[in-house]
């Protein structure tokens, strides 16, 4: 990744009042990727990619965006950043044609308004209102409008929140189909399978701190960790199990041994205690997945409830 | 404007005038004053001859409250549809494309100003074909006190969107604005038949003073100047407040 990065956020700090929001966020996202935001309600995800975007202007810090300045270059920005926001609605009368049209002709170099609302499952809703439209075809219609001026930047805030299994699949084929046509995506969810799906990285914030920045895979390891629990032929102490490559905990109920660690833990486990003559019976393995990592590095950050609040 | 910025304005101004004529209002501003006009000639030919001392038959008297109260049924659908894209973040999804959200606003005036026109043509035309209500008017202070009126009541309107915090709010209170706009005017009781203080106050009131320079350019020879510049000065203040605290968010 030598190129520069396609979004760069350094140092930001945003604060509403007192309440400091985002507290000295650097994130830098690679052009062509989907990067994904996730963290608690209120953790200043939204206020971040309102930075990005230029709706507003961060305290401190910079931003920079494809090269050019959110709150210097906003009207310039404007005609390559594609922006769906969070609850934000049509008038109720207007009609799903009219409204992707309508924002085809603010842009230079949009996409053909047929074929995008064909590809989004809803060209036969062009001429309903947009009240009479169920969530999901809402949420398309939203999508709709933030592709149709043809970005290199799409920034989709709680995109399918509130929508069926199904129509959340459909959209994540479509966030995945952008990616292939080279669109650099942010993605701000607080669902865990949807971020472990079609993120490339990912950025946990809590109490507007990054706490996290890696590869869903390398955060659900490292943070989520595997657990390994199982009955020892014969007693084994806790040095023995230390000594194993990747255990980091130990924990005991009765028979039964339960080591939480990184890697292939189940594997390590079962090797060494044969080496030393210790059969393993009853073994159940479950390896870390991102909703363990998010549980266990929100829940350690509460601990510092009070470090992101001072004014 | 470049081309492309009128192409965008061209398509904008569709768009908005298409969606104000769905709402369930959009036409409130065309049909009341055509039922007015009918209601108002009725009631003159069943009581013909002038009214008090005005020298007016009821229809001539009526006609210049008819032609401001369309004027307040269209300013009055500003604060219902813009408090609204504004509460549910339409204007500012508009703010993150390459079209600044004020062009949303310069369009739906754009198509208000097209609608007002369309009023007068309707309650002028109507009002001297149908129940012979002759104008023999001056046309250019005929023109400034209807613009005047037009500029003042759109400008009382976009007051409203400005300070309104929700749409349930706004279209409570414009409710009533727009029911004390309709009694100032004269819809219910001219200025010239009661007594004062109440004359005086409707006559200094924003629709009563455009009432009456209507009224006086069209009937008396000319809006008095005190007229005149009472809708001015009501224009400059309700812009003000308009500029001041207008949202986009």
């Amino acid at each position: 990744m030598s190129a520069a990065p396609a979004v760069s956020v350094q140092h930001v700090v945003k604060k509403y009042g007192r309440r400091v929001a985002v507290n000295d966020v650097s994130i830098s996202i690679h052009e062509g990727e989907i990067f994904g935001i996730i963290g608690p309600n209120g953790a200043g995800k939204t206020t971040t990619v309102e930075c990005i975007s230029g709706l507003r202007a961060p305290d401190s810090g910079s931003i920079s965006v494809y090269g050019l300045s959110p709150q210097k270059d906003r009207n310039k920005m404007r005609e390559f950043v594609g922006v769906q926001l969070q609850e934000s609605q049509l008038p109720p009368r207007l009609k799903v044609g009219e409204a992707v049209r309508l924002f085809a002709s603010f842009y230079s170099n949009p996409l053909e308004p047929d074929p995008l609302l064909e590809s989004l499952g809803i060209k036969e809703f062009a001429n309903s209102s947009f009240k009479n439209l169920s969530g999901g075809q809402k949420q398309r219609v939203s999508i709709a409008l933030a592709l149709v001026g043809n970005p290199r930047l799409a920034i989709l805030d709680e995109l399918t929140t509130g929508l069926d299994p199904e129509a959340r699949r459909e959209i994540w084929s479509l966030i995945e189909s952008m990616r292939d046509r080279g669109v650099t995506v942010i993605l701000v969810t607080h669902f865990m399978d949807e971020a472990e799906r079609l993120c490339d990285r990912l950025a946990l914030i809590n109490h507007g701190t990054v706490i996290a920045l890696d590869t869903p895979e390398a955060i659900a390891a490292k943070a989520g960790g595997s657990r390994v629990r199982f009955a020892p032929s014969q007693p084994v102490d806790d040095q023995t199990l230390r000594a194993i490559a990747g255990v980091n905990e130990i924990e005991r109920k009765e028979r039964f041994v339960t080591v939480t660690g990184t890697g292939d833990l189940a594997g390590s486990l079962v090797n060494a205690l044969a080496a030393i003559g210790i059969r393993v019976s009853d073994l159940e393995a479950r390896t870390g997945n991102l909703d363990d990592a998010f549980i266990k590095l929100t829940s350690d950050g509460a601990s510092s409830v009070g470090k992101g609040v001072q004014a | 404007m470049s081309r492309r910025s009128r192409a965008q304005f061209a398509e904008l101004l569709k768009v908005q005038g298409k969606l104000a004529l769905r709402e369930p209002y959009g036409a409130l501003g065309l049909g009341l004053p055509i039922i007015l006009l009918v209601v108002f000639g009725l009631v003159g030919q069943a009581n013909p001859g002038t009214v008090g001392d005005t020298g007016l038959t009821i229809i001539e008297l009526w006609i210049p409250t008819i032609l401001i109260i369309s004027f307040i049924s269209i300013a009055i659908s500003l604060p219902n549809t813009l408090v609204r894209d504004r509460e549910i973040g339409w204007l500012r999804r508009v703010s993150t494309t390459p079209l600044h959200p004020s062009m949303l606003l310069a369009a739906q005036l754009v198509f208000d100003l097209v609608l007002a026109a369309a009023a007068v043509l309707i309650v002028i035309v109507g009002g001297a074909l149908v129940f012979g209500a002759s104008l023999h008017v001056q046309i250019l202070p005929f023109a400034v006190s209807l613009l005047l009126a037009i500029a003042e009541i759109f400008a009382g309107g976009l007051v409203l969107v400005a300070l309104m915090p929700s749409q349930t709010v706004a279209s409570a209170v414009a409710g009533v604005v727009f029911f004390v706009s309709l009694f100032l005017a004269g819809l219910w009781v001219q200025p010239a038949q009661v007594p004062d203080p109440l004359r005086t106050i409707m006559y200094y009131s924003p629709t009563g003073a455009a009432a009456k320079a209507v009224l006086d350019s069209a009937f008396n020879g000319g809006p008095s100047y005190a007229g005149l510049l009472t809708m001015a000065v009501y224009t400059v203040i309700f812009g003000f407040i308009a500029i001041r605290y207008f949202r986009w968010e």
